[in-house]
């Protein structure tokens, strides 16, 4: 044991390092793809009837957090379909009309469409958005999203 | 400005904006170490935040991975053909050369993007974080600008240069 | 500097240096190695110290043998002298610029001419300084003469009559000459080595071929093509036939007006067997311009960063600036503070 100085004490401690699933904050239980497809129905229905409005207000109330990664992909398409489907003229109007809580979702949802390949073929749109809610609300939604564990 | 690199601009400012809050941590694993926490190898997650992707489409994106004291951002440039690929890379590896003299040009980029930069607290305690920002926006444009301009001159250059030499052929 | 000079600098200032003190009555000695592209040796040598009027000009050429192979080596000699026989004409029997025989070629050379240079003209140094073209101008001379022969056939030439120069240049790189009855083709194979150049050789070359249908005043240059693989020309005889090299092929089509007369086939030679050359040095010239630029460019961008720094005019507001309030922190021992 002559390079016993090199040994990663630290490793035999469980506690001593944070993985990124320890800062995920527990949830009581998990949302099933099943629980969210009634939602994601009424999306649809939303926002090809034209209401566009009130589909952006139940996309950013209550988002499922607590779901698993492959139910979030699955939702977030359609949240992407929708985002896609308003008008460049209502955006500013629906980002005015949201809370603070329900802009960090947004900057969420945001962020994660500009991640991902389908997001980014929406690029223009996506960063309409991003704009329209810089402009009202500064980067508070920004800084926000930065300490937030909670996914979409 | 093209109408869509304007949003794309103010989103990676905006977004840098946010992310420039950095102070000085020293390392929680090695004794009177100071390390940007976002290059060490075995990271501590509570210390670094969420990253953010900006993207104006597949070819041009950039990605932001802010920590307690340091911000790494990757900027993507846009690359169209064979000769803008050999641009941007002489172009970027020609900066990277020179890394001393720009601070915060990480020498490498990370995987999969052009261009690397590395901004820790030790920059921003020494240099305005609004004009770091207009630093990286500024790069962001001219950068394109250049390799476009680069390009044409190239071809502008090798028809000159055909033209000349069939032109002796001319009796 | 657009268009690469065709003759040989050095040589032609050597020579005119030494024809110079000779007729200054200094006669130099001299022992001189010129190099030239497409790794040629030039030698100016003084064979003998006492008679300071002969100079030895030695050449070699990589190509050499593949000259050879396109008739004999006794046919290029012979073609090699006429093309300075009209310097010879003198009543006395020395001749001014003569090739040795063989037998006493300076070692490692290809070809030895021994000059009197005491009776050089600027005319015959210049011609000199060219000896290297006037070499490689053999395989298209044989060119001219072929196609007028098969031109002056009332039937079209079947395929085997058709006979193709190669001239190996480099090694990997070939200069292809085959006549026919309505046309002469020359095609270059060559190949580039670094990345950048492969791909700003493709932006040329597409340019080369492009640039004949743009412009009409250029309409009567020869046709240019270009392709990645063996054109159907030499595809029996091309000896690059492992896939790894990429080389490339660029053909010129040369239609009799290229070549009809003697002053217009020199001229069309020199600029052929330049092409090479002058495509790899534009090649090279926009790199460096490319480099210039990116150098502007950096500056640029550290005055912009520079901008960020506290500046000592921004310490006025400020206060302190950060920097010295670092060096003013110490520990409670008294110990500089580091990050």
């Amino acid at each position: 044991m002559s390079d016993w100085r090199r040994i990663d004490i630290d490793a035999f401690d469980p506690d001593s390092r944070l993985t990124a699933e320890d800062l995920i904050p527990s949830y009581d239980r998990q949302i099933t793809l099943e629980e969210l497809q009634p939602k994601m129905q009424q999306l649809r229905t939303l926002s090809s009837g034209g209401d566009t409005r009130n589909a952006i207000h139940l996309i950013t109330q209550d988002p499922p957090y607590s779901a698993d990664d492959n139910t979030k992909d699955l939702y977030f398409q359609v949240v992407l379909e929708t985002l896609c489907q308003v008008r460049q003229v209502d955006i500013a109007n629906i980002v005015k009309e949201l809370n603070t809580e329900q802009q960090v979702v947004l900057v969420k949802y945001l962020y994660k469409g500009m991640s991902l390949p389908e997001g980014q073929k929406q690029g223009g749109i996506l960063l309409a958005w991003f704009e329209k809610l810089t402009q009202s609300n500064g980067i508070t939604p920004i800084v926000h999203y930065l300490s937030d564990r909670r996914n979409v | 400005m093209s109408q869509s690199l304007r949003p794309y601009l103010t989103a990676v400012r905006h977004s840098l904006e946010a992310a420039l809050t950095l102070s000085n941590f020293s390392s929680q694993e090695v004794e009177r170490h100071n390390r940007p926490e976002i290059e060490v190898p075995i990271q501590s997650a509570e210390l670094l935040l969420q990253p953010m992707h900006i993207s104006r489409n597949e070819h041009e994106q950039v990605l932001i991975e802010p920590s307690v004291n340091s911000v790494r951002v990757n900027i993507m440039v846009k690359q169209a053909d064979e000769i803008e690929q050999i641009l941007v890379h002489k172009f970027t590896r020609f900066l990277e050369q020179r890394a001393e003299a720009f601070y915060i040009l990480r020498r490498v980029p990370i995987k999969g993007y052009s261009i690397s930069f590395l901004i820790t607290n030790k920059h921003t305690e020494s240099m305005k974080n609004g004009k770091l920002i207009d630093f990286i926006i500024e790069f962001m444009e001219e950068v394109d600008k250049e390799i476009s301009e680069m390009k044409l001159f190239l071809n502008a250059r090798a028809r000159f240069v055909a033209e000349e030499y069939l032109s002796e052929f001319v009796y | 500097m657009l268009h690469l000079p065709t003759n040989n600098t050095l040589l032609e200032a050597t020579l005119i240096e030494l024809n110079e003190a000779w007729l200054n009555n200094a006669p130099l000695v001299v022992d001189r190695i010129v190099s030239d592209f497409d790794h040629t040796t030039l030698h100016l040598l003084t064979p003998d110290n006492e008679n300071r009027q002969w100079v030895y000009l030695s050449i070699v050429l990589m190509t050499w043998s593949s000259l050879c192979k396109c008739s004999n080596e006794e046919f290029l000699l012979r073609y090699i002298q006429s093309k300075f026989d009209k310097y010879n004409n003198d009543s006395d029997n020395s001749n001014i610029i003569e090739i040795l025989p063989k037998n006493q070629t300076v070692q490692g050379y290809n070809l030895t001419l021994r000059l009197d240079i005491s009776k050089l003209n600027n005319q015959s140094i210049t011609d000199l300084s060219l000896l290297k073209t006037h070499i490689m101008s053999y395989p298209f001379q044989l060119s001219f003469q072929k196609f007028n022969q098969l031109s002056a056939m009332e039937v079209a030439p079947s395929n085997d009559a058709v006979s193709t120069y190669r001239m190996q240049y480099r090694e990997d790189e070939n200069i292809y000459i085959q006549p026919s009855n309505d046309r002469i083709t020359v095609i270059f194979e060559t190949i580039f080595n670094d990345e950048t150049d492969k791909i700003f050789s493709k932006v040329f070359l597409q340019e080369f071929v492009d640039s004949r249908k743009r412009n009409r005043s250029i309409q009567s240059a020869p046709q240019v093509l270009f392709s990645n693989t063996p054109p159907r020309e030499i595809i029996n005889i091309t000896t690059n036939q492992n896939k790894d090299v990429d080389s490339k092929f660029i053909t010129f089509v040369l239609f009799p007006r290229h070549f009809s007369n003697d002053e217009i086939q020199f001229k069309t030679i020199c600029k052929l067997l330049q092409f090479r050359h002058y495509f790899h040095y534009h090649i090279k010239c926009s790199k460096a311009f490319m480099h210039s630029r990116m150098r502007f460019r950096v500056n640029n961008f550290i005055k912009v960063l520079n901008r960020a720094k506290f500046d000592s005019n921004d310490d006025e507001e400020n206060g302190t600036s950060s920097g010295q309030l670092d060096d003013k922190r110490r520990t409670i021992t008294g110990r500089k503070l580091v990050y």
